[in-house]
């Protein structure tokens, strides 16, 4: 049955863009598949786990990713933004935020603050700063400059309230497991992404 | 059927008649189950590394202990460019987990839509740019529509039409909309040896 | 501008039925359309057009009454109540004594309408302070609360968690109504007991408490009057507020004549608490003082007022967890012979029909695109007063070979009227065939591929009278529009006439450049004589007479957008 998926994985060689300067601590999970390019230093702090087909572009600024982030596939840290000017610091995310599938963070003083949970697909423009524990839901839009207060939820096509759960603690916790069992389940060679 | 691949051509054609783009994105290929007749186009990503890793204790548990496959696809089913199909995780037990996902046969993914169910029936269509959120249950004959965002553990029951951000239940599916479902037809426009197609031909 | 897709089946279809006068018919447009205009073009502007043009899977077709049924026109029949969320199924006894929601733990978030999960409010244990064996036992514990993993909400927000994570529909309506009214929550205890839940005095709290406390004693003080009036009141003895008005109406329409009696019995209103009544609160200054303090945030949108399932939540606390409404599967019944129509399995999981005699099986469906031009892309949008040619495709479903004919408008209704050409407006459509021998199939398609090649030869030309192409059931035609232009010329007084009205000057209203033809087709056919027929009248399998049937219907193309300039 399974015969249709005997084969390789085709990817694009990695190689082929510049690599990045980069600062990984050696806790990290990188999945081979994830590419890391650009000019600027990119400090990837411990435990965090980053899936495959990420881009984290640091072409257009520094890119600083906190302890215990989960970074799913194909997400785009760094990503142009339709402001050409380039800056020194690029994307900040502090410890414990989660980025989910296909989502773009644009480059350009953009900071994800602590315990953020980015939903799928959501674009997060330049600059925005984003409050502690805040919540983006699904294919939702930051526009450029935007500024969320911590505990800020974001639903229903930009509609806020505010987080009242209180569940922040639980929430960490978790994702500490999660890191467990995806430093199982992810191959990782670290050295591979180093010079 | 042209049971064995062509040397070149953009598409892996197996003996069950799947058809995967060669560049599609398939990772942990040995947990990822086909039932045949089943395509994956280019970009299309589907994780089967994320597997189980605690296993279902008890009575009930025992039944399949060597496999551990965390993604099945049933046949007839259409994964569109840039689709993304991944196993949902949640705590179980104490511990983290992700849990397989089940997708049935006729069952349609569009264009960069993000697909984490627990269970998608058969005849599903989930148009493009849709979210499925973990854990979510799709019964049969059920349509997303575009830009839909099902929230986590929600359960959508046969004959639903789906929209909304987050996804609600807009509308049924009508008696005579259930031979739309129906995938025969699409699977036959894509492979290596596809004839272009007529310039006039009366499409169903 | 957004691309516009010619309607990929635009057999949007007038119901028959609305003709056959067998549904309500919507009021008169400001046109004032005669209604029974047979000989009037249909108008699919109209603004009563939306109730009666379906898409083709929409449409249903009795074979008894060879017509066509809408949604609108057909009426159904409860197969199965069940909850969309568990997908249990519910009794029809229980939805009328416990409500049309589930009774079970689902329920819908109050801010965003998502699923509500029971969670703990409590972190899970140490996994690694559990053996694999003893994880089982011991999950994690209580408080719960119920919450939304779309928005966050939580039940804890407006102080609701509950000591167990099962049952949740009876603890929250225990804790909504206060322990000490119990069986009172329940529609039902309200229903049948209603002295027995008066032992107390105290105010009955909840809406559905006062509800049954006010029926209650209206039912006591019709039960009291009516035995002193039998039944028929005499005439302004009562107030139309009071419910024996009805009960004077209901009789006086069922035509019982029974002698009103100027006995005086007054009927009384409640006005006290535990009988249901309750005086307004017109002091507003807590409200406003919330207000200050909590702003917007902290009211609720109309949208999640309605949603509730008690009337009168103004700010986010009054916020509940909405049970989940019951969905149903129905079957339907054809308006004027009652036969079925569809019928769907009844277990809630088995989508299966036992019956379903859908339109798409009798009717032709037509599909529409642009002519190909080689080298000419397909327009975006319609240049105005240029001609363009449509390929209608109709393919054939069923087995007998079917005579089309179609009528359009010379001129589109509506302001920008665009004349529209069929250039070959009879034809025949080949039968499906039945059999489904694959190589017959692949003969078929070959033919028609071979066809298709000769045609491309030369003889593939654009001619009136003539069908463009043909295949084994279907046959495609074109259709020649030349789109109005959408600006408005008032027409030079020396030429205008007296009867005609003057054109319109009002700007472009909304979809009004959207180019839609009325078509009004007719199919002729012969069939075999229906089964039942044959065994009513024996007679008619000896003459083997094909029947001739006839089927006629409007239906509506939608072309493109005009453009604008």
């Amino acid at each position: 049955m399974s015969s249709s998926t005997k084969r390789h994985s085709m990817m694009p060689r990695a190689g082929q863009l510049p690599k990045a300067p980069v600062n990984i601590s050696s806790s990290v999970v990188i999945h081979d598949n994830a590419v890391l390019t650009g000019n600027h230093t990119i400090n990837i702090s411990s435990e965090t786990v980053i899936h495959p087909r990420n881009k984290l572009d640091s072409s257009h600024g520094r890119i600083t990713i906190g302890r215990r982030c989960i970074i799913h596939e194909r997400v785009v840290i760094g990503a142009p933004s339709s402001d050409p000017t380039k800056g020194e610091f690029g994307v900040t995310l502090e410890d414990y935020v989660t980025v989910e599938v296909a989502a773009i963070i644009e480059s350009g003083c953009t900071t994800i603050g602590e315990g953020c949970q980015i939903g799928v697909g959501v674009r997060i423009g330049r600059g925005a700063k984003l409050g502690k524990h805040c919540t983006i839901t699904a294919r939702s839009v930051i526009q450029p400059g935007e500024q969320l207060p911590d505990y800020t939820v974001l639903y229903s096509n930009g509609t806020r309230r505010t987080d009242k759960r209180g569940v922040t603690d639980l929430k960490n916790k978790a994702q500490a497991r999660q890191i467990d069992v995806m430093r199982r389940l992810i191959t990782t060679n670290i050295n591979r992404f180093k010079e | 059927m042209s049971s064995r691949k062509q040397v070149k051509g953009e598409y892996i054609e197996t003996d069950t008649g799947n058809k995967v783009s060669r560049k599609a994105n398939l990772i942990g290929t040995q947990h990822i189950m086909l039932g045949g007749k089943t395509v994956i186009m280019a970009d299309a990503m589907v994780r089967g590394d994320l597997t189980r890793t605690v296993s279902a204790q008890g009575s009930s548990g025992g039944a399949a202990p060597q496999s551990n496959t965390s993604i099945f696809i049933g046949r007839y089913c259409f994964l569109s460019r840039g689709c993304c199909l991944r196993p949902p995780g949640r705590i179980y037990k104490g511990a983290f987990t992700y849990m397989p996902l089940r997708i049935g046969d006729h069952v349609f993914v569009g264009e960069n839509s993000v697909v984490q169910a627990a269970t998608i029936g058969s005849h599903v269509h989930i148009a493009a740019n849709a979210v499925v959120g973990e854990f979510a249950i799709v019964k049969d004959y059920v349509r997303i529509l575009e830009g839909t965002v099902v929230p986590a553990n929600m359960v959508i029951p046969s004959f639903s039409v789906v929209a909304g951000q987050p996804g609600r239940v807009i509308g049924e599916v009508p008696e005579g909309g259930h031979e739309q479902f129906e995938m025969r037809d699409l699977y036959k426009t894509v492979g290596n040896n596809i004839p272009p197609p007529a310039p006039a031909a009366a499409a169903a | 501008m957004a691309s516009f897709t010619p309607y990929t089946v635009p057999a949007p279809t007038t119901c028959p039925a609305k003709r056959a006068n067998l549904t309500a018919r919507p009021p008169p447009t400001s046109q004032g359309l005669p209604e029974d205009d047979e000989d009037h073009a249909f108008d699919p502007r109209s603004p009563r057009s939306n109730y009666s043009l379906y898409p083709l899977e929409y449409l249903l077709y009795c074979v008894d009454c060879h017509q066509i049924r809408c949604p609108r026109c057909v009426s159904e029949e409860l197969v199965t109540i069940y909850c969309p969320s568990c997908l249990f199924e519910v009794g029809s006894s229980s939805v009328k004594t416990e409500g049309n929601r589930c009774t079970r733990s689902c329920f819908q978030c109050p801010v965003c309408v998502g699923p509500l999960a029971v969670q703990s409010l409590e972190s899970a244990p140490e996994a690694s302070l559990l053996s694999a064996d003893n994880a089982a036992s011991s999950g994690p514990t209580g408080p719960w609360a119920l919450t939304c993993s779309y928005c966050t909400w939580s039940s804890s927000e407006v102080g609701v968690k509950f000591d167990k994570p099962q049952g949740i529909f009876a603890q929250l309506s225990k804790i909504r109504n206060g322990s000490n009214t119990g069986p009172d929550v329940s529609l039902t205890a309200g229903d049948t007991s209603p002295t027995k839940r008066e032992a107390n005095l105290a105010e009955p709290e909840s809406t559905r408490a006062r509800f049954s406390a006010l029926r209650a004693f209206y039912q006591s003080q019709l039960a009291s009057s009516s035995t002193g009036s039998s039944m028929a009141g005499g005439m302004g003895d009562y107030g139309f507020s009071s419910p024996a008005a009805l009960t004077r109406i209901m009789s006086i329409y069922s035509g019982s004549s029974s002698k009103p009696k100027n006995k005086a019995t007054v009927m009384r209103e409640a006005d006290i608490p535990n009988e249901g009544f309750r005086p307004i609160n017109l002091d507003e200054s807590q409200a406003i003082l919330k207000l200050r303090a909590g702003g917007y945030d902290e009211t609720v949108t109309m949208a999640q007022a309605a949603s509730q399932t008690e009337e009168g939540a103004h700010f986010a606390d009054d916020l509940w967890p909405v049970a989940s409404l019951l969905r149903t599967k129905r079957a339907k019944r054809c308006p004027a012979c009652r036969h079925i129509l569809s019928k769907p399995e009844a277990k809630v999981s088995n989508t299966r029909w036992r019956i379903r005699l859908v339109a798409g099986n009798h009717i032709p469906s037509v599909t529409i695109k642009p002519l190909p031009t080689p080298g000419v892309p397909p327009p975006n949008v319609l240049a105005p007063l240029k001609p363009i040619q449509y390929l209608l495709t109709f393919k054939n479903p069923m087995f007998d070979s079917i005579k089309v004919t179609l009528a359009t408008p010379a001129k589109t209704p509506g302001r920008f009227a665009s004349k529209v050409t069929v250039l070959c407006p009879q034809f025949t459509v080949g039968a499906n065939s039945d059999d489904y021998d694959l190589n017959e199939v692949l003969k078929a398609e070959d033919r028609d591929q071979r066809d298709r090649r000769r045609d491309d030869d030369g003889s593939h030309q654009v001619e009136a009278g003539k069908v463009f192409e043909r295949g084994r059931n279907w046959v495609s035609i074109v259709v020649e529009v030349i789109p109005a232009t959408l600006q408005i010329q008032p027409t030079p007084s020396l030429l205008q006439k007296a009867d005609e009205p003057d054109a319109d000057p009002a700007p472009l209203r909304e979809d009004e450049d959207i180019l839609e033809i009325p078509m009004f087709v007719r199919l002729e056919w012969e069939s075999e004589p229906s089964q039942d027929q044959v065994g009513v009248a024996p007679s008619g399998r000896e003459k083997d007479a094909k029947e001739k049937r006839e089927l006629a219907y409007w239906s509506v193309l939608g072309i493109g957008r005009i453009s604008q300039d």
